[in-house]
């Protein structure tokens, strides 16, 4: 018998096989930036109008810094940073949200579609 | 000054962990209402535990909550025991009852922790829980006016609205608002004129920024659960733009109801309000959003 034997019932070695992390991705399909793909990494990532902001957005209508990306347990948070114009999910204006996928996000003129698997 | 709604459960009837459920939430009511500093808990279902496990990483952590429960089904309170900041020394959750020296919902709760249906005891919590009162229904609660006023569920049920300083949110759950002679009834291809809806409680969401109200059917699955207690989308839309409120939350999802389904009375509610021309956004409820007026 092997340790990865599957067909052993109650074999002690085997079990379900969870990832720790799961992989987020923002999906740009309108505004400025143009089509890109953006993973979602690291404690905190910003979208705005800010030079170092990692989704960075040129419009007039962004905030330097809109809005935050945050990990949440293996989810992904979204927050409005009190920004003029708001963050808009599916359609609604939320000051903060957990994301699910193909979730539809406004930030000024831009929008993005969030992929998480 | 903000008020701050974030949706904590927003499914009706039993707690529906599932693929399908898995955007709108499964957790049974629990909607948390913030002016500044002070909270106040709509309800305790399934999802005041999530709550209790976020409100003890907040910095301070909130050490008074204000807790006002609409009824008593299942639905409505079963998370009570598992809210942790009940077992935080110093921590004081006040339970509202409806008027002056009402604590029938204090003795619900601790009736809840009763050994037959609880391992821990409502006395070992001390004097964290505390029954606190809405004389005459209305009460000053730190510069917010909160009021309560009946609704339409068996066995009785109470909404809430909450203003201060020009901001307005109204819970309004458990409720059905019935149809009424010479409504169109079902309107399956949405062509009716606006519904007769209670006056009482198109004044009480007057204006409001958000209305949170029961929404838990369509049209079709209305037809076959008339007085359950639950009110169809179309009716609470209608309410919704009789009161001119500028959003409205549809909420206490069906447990049967797929994100999909729930997505698609959104639709139909968001058509009809913009048939009878009324400027109101429309969302669903949905679990860990947060919303901000």
């Amino acid at each position: 018998m092997t340790e990865i034997d599957a067909t052993i019932t109650g074999n002690a070695h085997i079990l379900r096989r969870q990832r720790d992390t799961r992989r987020h991705s923002l999906e740009q399909f309108e505004g400025d930036g143009g089509a890109r793909v953006i993973t979602l990494e690291g404690d905190e990532m910003v979208i705005g109008r800010a030079p170092d902001a990692h989704v960075r957005l040129t419009s007039k209508r962004a905030s330097r810094q809109h809005a935050f990306l945050r990990p949440h347990g293996t989810d992904c948070m979204i927050f409005d940073n009190d920004s003029h114009n708001g963050v808009f999910l599916n359609g609604v204006k939320v000051y903060s949200a957990v994301l699910r996928d193909g979730d539809v996000i406004q930030v000024a003129d831009s929008i993005f579609v969030y992929s998480g698997d | 000054m903000a008020a701050f709604v974030k949706f904590w459960g927003t499914r009706g009837s039993i707690p529906t962990p599932a693929s399908w459920t898995r955007v709108y939430g499964g957790n049974t009511p629990c909607v948390e209402v913030r002016f500044e500093d002070t909270i106040f808990v709509c309800d305790a279902g399934s999802g005041i535990r999530e709550l209790g496990k976020d409100l003890l990483t907040r910095q301070p952590p909130p050490k008074d909550l204000h807790l006002l429960l609409t009824h008593a089904h299942w639905d409505h309170i079963q998370g009570f025991p598992f809210f942790a900041p009940l077992y935080l020394p110093g921590m004081k959750i006040r339970v509202y009852g409806k008027q002056a020296q009402d604590d029938s919902p204090y003795r619900l709760l601790s009736g809840q922790m009763s050994s037959s249906y609880f391992p821990v005891s409502f006395r070992d919590l001390g004097d964290s829980v505390v029954a606190d009162y809405l004389p005459e229904g209305k009460k000053d609660i730190n510069g917010v006016l909160v009021s309560s006023f009946a609704l339409n569920h068996p066995g009785g049920c109470i909404g809430y609205s909450f203003s201060k300083e020009g901001r307005k949110i109204v819970y309004m759950t458990d409720n059905e608002l019935e149809i009424q002679p010479g409504d169109t009834f079902p309107d399956l291809d949405d062509a009716g004129p606006l519904r007769n809806v209670p006056e009482d409680l198109v004044a009480m969401a007057r204006d409001a920024d958000l209305l949170i109200a029961d929404a838990q059917y369509d049209e079709k699955t209305y037809e076959a659960r008339l007085k359950w207690g639950h009110s169809c989308c179309f009716s609470a839309t209608d309410l919704a733009i009789q009161a001119k409120v500028k959003n409205l939350a549809l909420f206490h999802h069906d447990p049967e109801d797929t994100d999909r389904g729930i997505d698609e009375k959104v639709m139909a509610c968001r058509r009809r309000a913009t048939r009878h021309g009324a400027k109101l956004a429309i969302c669903a409820a949905r679990e860990g959003v947060e919303m901000k007026f």
